[in-house]
């Protein structure tokens, strides 16, 4: 089965200035800021221009789904997560079994801010960074 | 947002305060900044005194639009002793606009070496008397390991130079970002201010989201697809020192000449085929002019190797590159990462060296000031140890040097060759008169107040034809539209994007009206403020004058007479007195 999810494609070319970020807390929260986005560009203490750009990586069977207690997180049909908001107990266990750190926290609502993997964040890429893209699970 | 936090470093307090016909009244960014300083009434205050204030500024557009990334500094400046302005990228209007500041305003001085957090409306205060003395790079390093902070944050610091109240010390701002000119690295080492930690968690709905979310996506899109902002993109202000040179537009040597016949070592073209590690952004800018080059040094047996990164642009090289007659892009990058670690202001430093070499040249200093260094254009070496010995800031000279050329040649003399306008030393251009108008009566004499070089481009390519009043015209016309991309803030990189229709789009998607008449009339009461400023605080507009030495070197538009400047300057004067008059 091929599906389209966010991946990394130039980390390098990353010039960290965090369209991406605005581009995905704008589009679902109608905010402007970086702190409401599903992904995260990461800097590096002192080292100068090295950006680690954690996103998303759409897993067809995603630890932070596992770590729910109680199915706030369900798989979603073509990988990653759909969030039940509900449901939420707002534990904070979703983001700690996030080994990528992709998976970002609302600090106000102290809930999980799930990627819907619809590419916003890379239409605003000015570099080609980011893209939407095609994998195969076989 | 019209909140602005003020912070009494002497007492530690600080309260927030909402001031909404202030903003109405001068939109924010510069107009904002420069309301608060006319009605702190500096007039008798020492820069350096504890009653001397720092004011940080945000407009409507930081925050909301792509390229609107700059917070203007204002501030008493111990360089010149009037208006003090600088403004710098990087994050901090990002940190500010999080935290729901508008704007910052410090007075007082802390009892000792300290550092401030500022979180949304807190502030901690906290002694840093162990970080007092390390570079500006390196307080970056310890503040972000130290600083836990809300997401993204933004770190502005002093590095040795403004510990030693030099005035024409920086502020450097996150990566390689400085509040530069003016002094603002000595006014916060006067108040034991080693540096300022901000981060904040505020969040505001757009109201009317599909109309911002419209001129977001036009802006982003003219940013990343036309030409607009190619140039910066690419090779970035460097890509001006090839046709610059083209002209006889690059100062060389202390400006002896607008021909430097290393230009091409030094060119956007070859610093970036042979030096450019990477390019890098401002935060909510997809441009990326900030260009980091790499540099491998050997060290021990010349088999160990150590890298390390510092930012060029077209200012620094000529400051410390052309007109220090310095063509090696290495010895250049050396001299750059020196200046960045103590936190000098590139550009007065270079114009201070220049200044001195011409003067060891001319018997006005010998190596009984200098220590026996001998000082000849050209020679990196020396340089590099003038530097480290003004860092020491311990002999006379060395300290005399770390106060800029204007200072240096009223003690020493040379007044004629020290190449500053109002006692700050010159942009790097000799285009013709039009830049240096621009610098002399610019509100901050800088090259981004009215940009003459362009006006002196333009007639030198036949695209506009020289006309003594219409170049005054057109150069106040400039600064004044300047006033309102300032209080906004937008970078002046993207001022081709940002005409005054989109501006004035911008700001009804944001539910503030403003027509091109409002905007007029705000920035005429902006440069009225601005001068009223400055002449109340010393700056003498009897003695508005050139640096001799610029009648004798060949512009891009030949020698200039000094009877059409004479007029020239004038008039300009008498339109700032109409202006300082008007109702």
């Amino acid at each position: 089965m091929t599906r389209k999810v966010m991946r990394v494609i130039n980390r390098e070319q990353c010039i960290g200035c965090y369209s991406c970020m605005y581009a995905c807390s704008r589009t679902y929260f109608h905010i402007a800021t970086t702190k409401l986005s599903a992904m995260r560009i990461k800097n590096y203490p002192g080292v100068e221009g090295a950006f680690s750009i954690r996103i998303c990586a759409g897993c067809p069977d995603p630890d932070c789904a596992k770590a729910c207690p109680t199915e706030a997180l369900t798989v979603r049909k073509g990988g990653g997560v759909d969030f039940h908001e509900e449901k939420c107990i707002h534990c904070h266990k979703c983001v700690d079994a996030c080994l990528l750190d992709a998976l970002q926290w609302d600090p106000v609502l102290k809930e999980p801010l799930v990627c819907s993997q619809c590419g916003v964040c890379a239409a605003f890429c000015p570099n080609n960074v980011i893209a939407l893209v095609e994998v195969d699970d076989e | 947002m019209s909140k602005i936090l003020h912070i009494d470093l002497s007492k530690k307090t600080f309260e927030a305060y909402e001031d909404h016909k202030l903003y109405d009244e001068y939109i924010g960014g510069t107009g904002v900044a420069t309301k608060l300083l006319y009605d702190m009434h500096i007039e008798n205050i020492h820069p350096y005194d504890e009653n001397s204030p720092i004011i940080f500024s945000i407009g409507p557009f930081n925050g909301i639009y792509p390229m609107a990334t700059k917070t203007i500094a204002m501030f008493k400046s111990p360089l010149t002793g009037n208006l003090g302005e600088s403004h710098a990228g990087g994050r901090l209007f990002m940190s500010m606009y999080d935290a729901g500041l508008s704007a910052i305003v410090i007075t007082g001085k802390l009892s000792e070496p300290s550092y401030i957090a500022i979180e949304d409306e807190n502030v901690h205060f906290v002694r840093a008397t162990s970080i007092w003395g390390q570079s500006a790079p390196a307080t970056e390093r310890i503040l972000r390991g130290q600083e836990a902070g809300v997401g993204k944050r933004s770190i502005i610091r002093i590095g040795p130079a403004g510990e030693h109240l030099s005035p024409m010390a920086a502020v450097t701002v996150d990566t390689a970002r400085h509040f530069g000119r003016l002094g603002l690295g000595g006014v916060m080492g006067s108040k034991n201010l080693k540096a300022i930690v901000i981060s904040g968690s505020k969040r505001r709905k757009m109201n009317n989201f599909p109309a911002f979310n419209k001129i977001y996506t036009e802006i982003y899109s003219k940013a990343v697809h036309s030409s607009a902002m190619k140039k910066y993109h690419n090779l970035g202000t460097p890509q001006n020192v090839l046709p610059l040179n083209k002209i006889n537009g690059l100062p060389t040597r202390n400006f002896s000449q607008g021909f430097f016949e290393g230009a091409k070592f030094l060119s956007g073209e070859n610093m970036a085929h042979n030096y450019l590690a990477q390019q890098i952004a401002c935060a909510n800018c997809p441009v990326g002019c900030i260009h980091l080059a790499v540099l491998r040094k050997p060290f021990q047996d010349d088999i160990h190797y150590k890298t390390f990164k510092v930012s060029y642009d077209y200012e620094p090289i000529y400051a410390l590159g052309t007109n220090l007659s310095i063509n090696d892009p290495e010895e250049l990058l050396d001299i750059l990462n020196i200046v960045e670690k103590a936190g000098w202001d590139a550009m007065e430093t270079g114009v201070t060296l220049s200044w001195a070499t011409e003067a060891f040249e001319k018997g006005l200093i010998s190596t009984k000031e200098t220590k026996g260094l001998i000082l000849n254009f050209g020679n990196a070496e020396v340089y590099k140890k003038v530097l480290l010995k003004m860092l020491e800031n311990k002999d006379e000279f060395f300290k005399d040097l770390n106060r800029g050329s204007a200072y240096c040649a009223n003690k020493y003399g040379g007044k004629s060759f020290a190449i500053n306008f109002g006692g700050l030393g010159s942009p790097g251009y000799i285009t013709g008169r039009d830049a240096f108008l621009g610098f002399l009566m610019g509100v901050r004499h800088s090259h981004l107040d009215s940009a003459g070089y362009s006006l002196d481009e333009q007639i030198v390519n036949g695209t506009l034809t020289p006309d003594e009043k219409k170049e005054v015209d057109l150069l106040i016309k400039e600064e004044e539209w300047r006033f309102i991309l300032n209080s906004l803030a937008v970078c002046l990189f993207a001022r081709k994007i940002y005409s005054e229709e989109l501006v004035i789009r911008g700001l009804k998607a944001l539910g503030i009206t403003k027509t091109s008449d409002d905007l007029l009339k705000i920035s005429k009461k902006i440069h009225r403020l601005k001068y009223k400023i400055k002449i109340s605080n010393g700056f003498d507009m009897n003695k508005l004058s050139f640096p001799e030495k610029l009648y004798t070197v060949q512009t891009s538009r030949g020698k200039m007479d000094k009877e059409t400047i004479k007029r020239m300057i004038k008039d300009y004067r008498s339109r700032i007195e109409n202006l300082l008059y008007a109702i």
